[in-house]
């Protein structure tokens, strides 16, 4: 065991540290949604032009095929330099690309991957349903064959930035007589065809990234099919393991600095019963000292799952521990700082802490929700009885 | 950057792995503990044979040319099998005592020494100890002593020191007071703080082996016991409280590897991993034995079954070496002072 770096592994950090110190957007990003897209797309493009995009693509898709170790190394200094997070660009390629290169065909590969490594393209992901949630296999948005096109009626749920998206990973009930794992299919949707209604939906943060989409009659190619008609589920699953190992890691750099700061805050701050600093108090100081700690925890427990895929070749199952934890120890952290911010907590417009509160609440939700997650780590990581 | 065992770190902990089990059973420990001097003997000999009170020596100085990372895995299975005695004080005493004549019969196991861990010097900084270290674990069966001090680290043979043996909250460990009437002892060549934060590593680890095998246990009987016609560990309720187990178990093994790779190398934030995982390790022994008494039911409430063994193990490692709470104004001592 050990904690050193390769020389080559030194020199890739020195060349990546000093393209983004030199490179990263100094403006901080709009908050029209509009603006956003394109300040993220101008930021991937950038990347693009420097060979820094998909980082984890292989270099036959036009990725810079990097390895685990790499991947990491650019993930932490990505994250210390203050870049901005992929945000709109999330889906295209963080799932729908790697999806296509897993189980594309040539044609939709050398159609769609470039132009989401450019960062010209916005996906977004046609999962959720009203009635499929946690039990995504029961679907009901229905396709039918019709020639050369499925032919799709139903309703998605919970779509990120589909007002903005050209395109959508789909996931579609094909064969409703089939077991309901196998009769679905997924479909690369292109979100301008007629018979698609966007509504966007108000979060609790009052803003409103997410929408239903509605689609009555929309006729898709059936060549933009990806995999099999009704092996849908199987191609969805294909990427659910990608980039596990290092998913967090970008998060786990931020988090770390917003304990920096929390503690800056604590000692800037009036503590309970206003006679003294924050930080003075024991219980805020020793909480403090706790996220301090288990953000140290993240980071370690990550080093050690990516080395042991770099060994294994594999992620292993204790990537679904890293997420749950990650995602409460979040939301204890957010809560700490409605603690230490006292009464600016209430006041609007609500301050960075408490957007960051609000927002948190949805980490053990989206993506599986943290009852789901425990189901996989006891039923996959300890093979406890179903 | 490499946090996994290797093919020679896995065949160490192995090694250990099945003597432990081989030698020392739950059934073992127990009828140990009932009698003084509340250690298996012939057990310390084999391991100072197989070379286990060195690990961390230097191959020159006659040890095993490791370091605290297999320290570390040593530690893991002695928590795991609630291992009694004082090892932590004889690992450390072979450090402490590298390069003299006293050092034999320690790193060959035919002398065994406790720890007296006395940050605040209460036991005196100056030529001589004087007054009495209070609840020393295994002070009764412990042929030597390692004083651990603020700035000083002291080694006195057990003769010629009263020693008031008493039994503890866990019935596999005892305790002692050791009186010191203005003996003499001068301060050796290794330094306290490097000591001190190796024993606060080892303890980390005894704590994360309690934290895993209380998980393992829980899991087994989980997926054994029926209630309503099905194991229990297919309720939610159970699975839940498993996962939440496995989870903490893995933060304290991840932490607390980080923290002895980091001793190992020298890194300078390293006393940081060393106390942060000290706390998580300690959350995470307490909370994974308090839940596997309850996985196991009214089983788990009895004396004769091992639940509560482990649970009282993880208090008497909260105790050692600095609690949770010392730990963490530590780590927060530098906020305050507006560092």
């Amino acid at each position: 065991m050990h904690l050193r770096f390769s020389p080559a592994e030194e020199a890739f950090r020195a060349e990546a540290r000093a393209w983004l110190e030199a490179n990263m957007p100094r403006t901080p990003r709009p908050t029209e949604l509009g603006a956003r897209a394109a300040y993220d797309q101008a930021w991937q493009r950038r990347m693009y032009d420097s060979g820094w995009a998909g980082i984890a693509w292989p270099r036959a898709h036009g990725g810079r095929g990097a390895t685990l170790m790499e991947q990491l190394v650019w993930c932490e200094e990505y994250a210390r330099a203050g870049a901005p997070d992929i945000s709109t660009l999330f889906v295209g390629l963080n799932h729908a690309g790697p999806t296509l290169v897993a189980c594309g065909s040539e044609e939709q590969k050398a159609a769609h991957l470039p132009p989401i490594l450019r960062g010209e393209v916005i996906w977004c992901q046609g999962f959720s349903e009203p009635n499929a949630g946690s039990d995504l296999a029961s679907l009901q948005t229905r396709a039918a064959v019709e020639g050369d096109f499925l032919v799709v009626s139903g309703q998605k749920v919970w779509t990120s930035f589909a007002h903005v998206a050209q395109f959508q990973e789909l996931l579609v009930r094909t064969d409703p007589e089939a077991p309901r794992h196998r009769g679905i299919t997924w479909v690369i949707c292109p979100m301008d065809a007629p018979g698609i209604e966007i509504r966007p939906i108000t979060t609790l943060t009052g803003e409103s990234d997410f929408c239903e989409v509605f689609y009555d009659h929309v006729k898709i190619p059936l060549r933009n099919v990806v995999g099999q008609l009704n092996d849908g589920w199987r191609v969805a699953m294909a990427t659910l393991s990608f980039e596990r190992g290092t998913a967090f890691l970008a998060e786990q750099v931020r988090l770390s600095r917003r304990v920096d700061e929390l503690v800056a805050l604590a000692r800037a701050t009036p503590g309970p019963g206003g006679r003294r600093r924050a930080i003075d108090d024991d219980e805020i100081a020793r909480r403090l000292a706790r996220a301090r700690a288990e953000v140290d925890a993240l980071r370690a427990m990550t080093y050690r799952s990516v080395s042991l895929a770099a060994r294994m070749g594999v992620p292993g199952a204790e990537a679904s521990m890293i997420r749950l934890f990650f995602s409460e120890l979040v939301q204890r952290i957010d809560l700490l700082a409605m603690d230490v911010q006292g009464a600016p907590a209430v006041e609007t417009p609500a301050s960075r802490w408490t957007e960051l509160y609000l927002a948190g609440l949805s980490q053990t939700i989206g993506g599986g929700t943290k009852d789901i997650q425990r189901n996989i780590i006891g039923e996959r990581v300890l093979g406890l009885p179903r | 950057m490499d946090l996994t065992l290797g093919p020679e770190e896995t065949a160490v902990r192995d090694a250990i792995r099945n003597v432990l089990a081989e030698r020392l059973p739950l059934a073992r420990v127990r009828a140990l503990a009932s009698a003084e001097p509340g250690i298996d003997e012939a057990l310390w000999r084999e391991a100072g044979g197989l070379g286990w009170f060195g690990l961390g020596l230097p191959e020159a100085a006659g040890g095993g040319g490791y370091g605290a990372a297999e320290e570390m895995l040593l530690f893991v299975e002695l928590g795991r099998a609630l291992t009694p005695g004082p090892w932590l004080g004889t690992v450390l005493a072979v450090h402490a005592l590298a390069g003299m004549p006293a050092l034999a019969p320690v790193l060959a196991g035919t002398l065994c020494v406790a720890l007296i861990d006395d940050p605040a010097d209460t036991l005196g900084d100056g030529a001589r100890l004087t007054g009495v270290a209070r609840g020393v674990a295994d002070a009764g069966a412990a042929e030597g002593f390692l004083v651990v001090g603020a700035g000083a680290v002291r080694y006195l043979p057990a003769a010629g020191l009263a020693v008031e043996g008493r039994p503890s909250l866990d019935p596999t460990r005892r305790l002692g007071d050791v009186r010191f009437a203005g003996i003499a002892a001068a301060p050796l060549a290794a330094d306290a703080a490097a000591l001190r934060a190796l024993a606060t590593l080892l303890a980390a680890a005894e704590a994360v082996g309690v934290a895993e095998r209380t998980l393992e246990d829980s899991v087994e009987y989980a997926g054994v016991r029926q209630q309503f016609g099905r194991p229990i560990g297919s309720f939610q309720a159970v699975k839940h409280r498993c996962a939440d187990m496995a989870v903490r178990a893995e933060v304290a093994r991840s932490l607390t590897t980080f923290a002895a790779v980091a001793l190992a190398e020298g890194e300078g934030a390293a006393p940081r991993h060393v106390a942060a995982a000290k706390v998580l390790a300690t959350d995470a022994a307490l909370a994974n034995a308090a839940d596997n008494v309850q996985n196991h039911g009214g089983m788990g409430f009895a004396w004769e079954a091992d639940a509560h063994l482990y649970l009282k193990r993880a208090w008497l490692l909260e105790h050692a070496l600095g609690t949770r709470a010392a730990h963490l104004d530590t780590l927060a001592a530098p906020w305050r002072r507006g560092e």
